[in-house]
């Protein structure tokens, strides 16, 4: 909910330029991933780049055909921490698909069209989908989510 | 440089999922839109929520279902446990967000579903989660706020259920 209360195409719009940096992040981040993953275990990473870089590009679409400036990705990244071995880069994919997903959570909460909450709840299980796999990659236990998205 | 870090001071207000799990959300829906500055609730977005309560309480019932129907998918490699007491948890905010299923919650409750018999129980019980997944992931659409927000949330976690089903 906006701080006042008020949704309108203005929350909506902050929203998903808020995703959208979540976005560039996780296209920059995979990059981190896959090269310290070996060439034959990087399969997911090459979805998961590919699954972004789409979502990216239709956000920008989305954000331009409403005449609001699309968020430019950022000249770099901080690692939230070294990433040094496969699980390392397990961990990190996971790091990058909750960020995306508390972006996609935080638009449901502010949006006002019903097509940008299809796209967005569609967008989030995407995301859950992905991180399963990875926190499984680095031996985290639950490896699903009950709230995905959710502040905890 | 930006942190790849959930960036947690952009995120979601915590307050008005607390206010949603409480049922104080809903609640406060008798209130003009203009004396609380929040949106008022419909009564049809009280009930579709409500009716989501019913498809996570058969979600939960599968699980119960899945574990006596065969007893080896406990005990392989599957982490049934903490799925069946993640599924419990969503069932429970569902239920702190409608109040008005809170009352009754078996009055709504479908029959219990079961395996067909000599069927696979893994992937009847996968079914069963990707159909609520869908039904959640659809009531969420149809919702505003908060409300969207917690059954956008509840789809995805069942439809992460439902990768590690497969």
């Amino acid at each position: 909910m906006a701080d006042d209360g008020v949704l309108d195409e203005g929350t909506e719009t902050a929203a998903l330029r808020e995703v959208l940096a979540a976005e560039h992040a996780a296209v920059w981040g995979y990059g981190a991933v896959g090269a310290a993953l070996p060439p034959d275990a990087r399969e997911p990473v090459v979805a998961g780049d590919v699954a972004h870089r789409d979502v990216r590009d239709r956000l920008v679409a989305l954000l331009d055909a409403r005449g609001a400036e699309p968020v430019p990705r950022e000249a770099g990244y901080t690692l939230p921490f070294p990433v040094l071995s496969p699980v390392d880069a397990a961990a990190l994919a996971v790091v990058l698909e909750e960020g995306v997903s508390a972006a996609w959570v935080r638009l449901l909460d502010q949006a006002t069209e019903p097509s940008v909450r299809e796209l967005a709840v569609e967008e989030l299980g995407a995301a859950e989908v992905r991180a399963v796999g990875w926190r499984a990659a680095a031996g985290r236990t639950p490896v699903t989510s009950a709230f995905p998205g959710l502040p905890r | 440089m930006a942190s790849l870090a959930p960036p947690a001071p952009a995120g979601l207000p915590r307050r008005a999922f607390l206010a949603a799990s409480a049922g104080l959300a809903l609640l406060a829906a008798g209130c003009t839109a203009g004396s609380s500055g929040a949106p008022a609730v419909s009564t049809e977005e009280a009930d579709r929520l409500a009716g989501q309560v019913a498809v996570q309480e058969a979600v939960v019932a599968a699980y119960a279902v899945a574990t006596t129907a065969d007893p080896a998918l406990a005990l392989s490699d599957l982490p049934l446990s903490d799925l069946a007491a993640q599924a419990g948890e969503q069932l429970d905010r569902l239920r702190a967000a409608a109040p008005s299923s809170t009352s009754s919650p078996s009055a709504s409750s479908p029959a219990p579903p079961s395996p067909p018999p000599g069927g696979d129980v893994r992937t009847w019980l996968r079914e069963q989660v990707a159909g609520a997944a869908a039904s959640h992931a659809a009531a969420c659409v149809q919702q505003t706020g908060a409300r969207a927000a917690l059954l956008g949330a509840v789809a995805a976690g069942l439809r992460g259920h439902e990768a590690a089903l497969a």
